[in-house]
């Protein structure tokens, strides 16, 4: 595997907390390796789960030898999706919608979704990305590529 | 007047026809801050000049010419229209300014809605807010220290190497403060509305920069544009959506996808000079016409204290 650029410390933060948060489950750090998907030490996964707990960021419990991560229990998760979908539904709206929000992907018309679907189906030639064999860019789409993760 | 004078809504017009293609043409980060720059630029110097250009036509007006203490008939010099006809520059200049005030209040609400909502979702030591949301959405939310929101159900919906590709996307526009220049190019097109689709290559080009900072951290082109299409996918499952307002999206969209399937962009010096001189043209005519303006009334209040 050709060798990544080097990334900035609070990537690989960001990296494990959005790993933990997909899987919806407590995490132990081998879990979280695998979850992660990328060739890692085992050790950078425990140092980085160690920080994020200690900035608070993770909560842990012990189980067995080791610890398992789980996101810090919000006391205000639910405000918290609330607040965000009142603030994009603000901001989203009037004459100047998505421009202070920088989205990841604006909305589509429904008949762009072939060309994504068609783009999906042509970049699929990755090693470890045919986690279905059938070969429908639709089945893709699941929760199913999360669990089938490439390494476990 | 002088024919200078024209020079910034000749570059307004270029702007105008061309703004799109240069945006797409350049490097995204490169085309980000000429194409913002350029707009402001512009939209400064035709502010300016269409003032001066009513200041100038009024000013014979006698009620004008007895509080400025200059001589009506200097002032006028050659022009062949009547005082009146200031008029109408000069309430295209005030429409122009409120819509530009408009804007800065509307982009002043935004950006404290955000600051709030920053707050409001609590302290994230590393910037990133995991939102539990069964509508995949993933967006950054400027501020002082800026969050990146994802929901989960957009963490569920990629695979772990694109999810890489969109924390990097969302990362570099926070990182780059992308936000700053959209709401400046936005309000330079308020100001002067020829400037409305230099400032939609802007957004674009925004979006672009992030892409390729995106891709240039996952190591992997393909993966980024799966990452594109898997998200813009899983969106538009489960969001409905409103028919109206969404024309750019599409070809941006596709735009983005079809540029990360090329190789990363190389620098184009001669499109980057182009632009460049462009700016230095058009500052250039809005010095040139203060200076000969301010002459024009010195020599005219001179007249006025002669004749006095």
């Amino acid at each position: 595997m050709a060798r990544k650029p080097r990334r900035e410390p609070g990537t690989l933060e960001r990296e494990v907390l959005a790993a933990i948060a997909a899987a919806g489950r407590p995490l132990t750090p081998a879990e979280t390796l695998a979850e992660l998907g990328e060739p890692l030490a085992y050790t950078t996964v425990m140092t980085t789960l160690a920080r994020l707990h200690d900035k608070g960021a993770l909560t842990r419990a012990p189980a067995g030898r080791s610890y398992v991560y789980a996101p810090a229990a919000n006391p205000d998760t639910l405000d918290a999706a609330l607040t965000a979908r009142q603030m994009s539904r603000l901001l989203g709206a009037g004459p100047h919608r998505a421009e202070t929000l920088a989205r990841f992907v604006a909305d589509l018309r429904p008949e762009d979704e072939q060309l994504l679907a068609d783009l999906l189906t042509t970049h699929r030639s990755d090693p470890d990305g045919d986690a279905d064999p059938n070969g429908d860019a639709d089945g893709e789409n699941s929760t199913g590529s999360v669990e089938g993760g490439p390494q476990r | 007047m002088t024919t200078v004078a024209v020079v910034p809504f000749v570059a307004s017009l270029l702007l105008a026809v061309g703004g799109g293609w240069l945006g797409r043409r350049l490097p995204p980060a490169t085309a980000t801050r000429l194409l913002t720059a350029a707009c402001l630029v512009t939209a400064l110097a035709t502010g300016f000049i269409l003032s001066v250009v009513a200041f100038t036509l009024l000013a014979p007006m006698p009620v004008l010419a007895a509080v400025g203490h200059w001589s009506a008939t200097v002032v006028r010099g050659h022009d062949p229209l009547p005082a009146t006809a200031g008029f109408l520059p000069a309430a295209v200049v005030a429409g122009l300014l409120a819509a530009a005030l408009r804007r800065t209040i509307a982009v002043g609400r935004d950006l404290a809605a955000a600051e709030l909502t920053c707050r409001r979702l609590g302290p994230a030591p590393t910037g990133l807010v995991i939102v539990d949301d069964d509508r995949p959405d993933a967006y950054t939310l400027p501020g002082l220290t800026g969050r990146i929101v994802v929901s989960t159900a957009m963490l569920r919906a990629l695979p772990p190497d694109e999810r890489r590709v969109l924390l990097a996307h969302e990362h570099s526009h926070l990182h780059h403060r992308h936000h700053a220049y959209t709401h400046l190019a936005d309000l330079a097109a308020a100001a002067n509305p020829l400037l409305r689709s230099p400032a939609a290559a802007v957004r674009l080009a925004v979006e672009r920069w992030a892409d390729e900072d995106a891709a240039a951290a996952s190591g992997n082109r393909a993966v980024a544009v799966r990452a594109l299409a898997r998200a813009g996918l899983a969106r538009a499952r489960t969001v409905a959506m409103p028919s109206a307002a969404l024309g750019a999206a599409h070809t941006d969209l596709a735009h983005r996808a079809r540029a990360l399937q090329q190789p990363p962009p190389k620098p184009q010096p001669v499109l980057t000079l182009i632009l460049c001189a462009l700016m230095v043209a058009t500052a250039a005519a809005a010095l040139d016409t203060s200076h000969a303006t301010e002459r024009r009334f010195e020599h005219a209040q001179a007249a006025f204290a002669h004749r006095t």
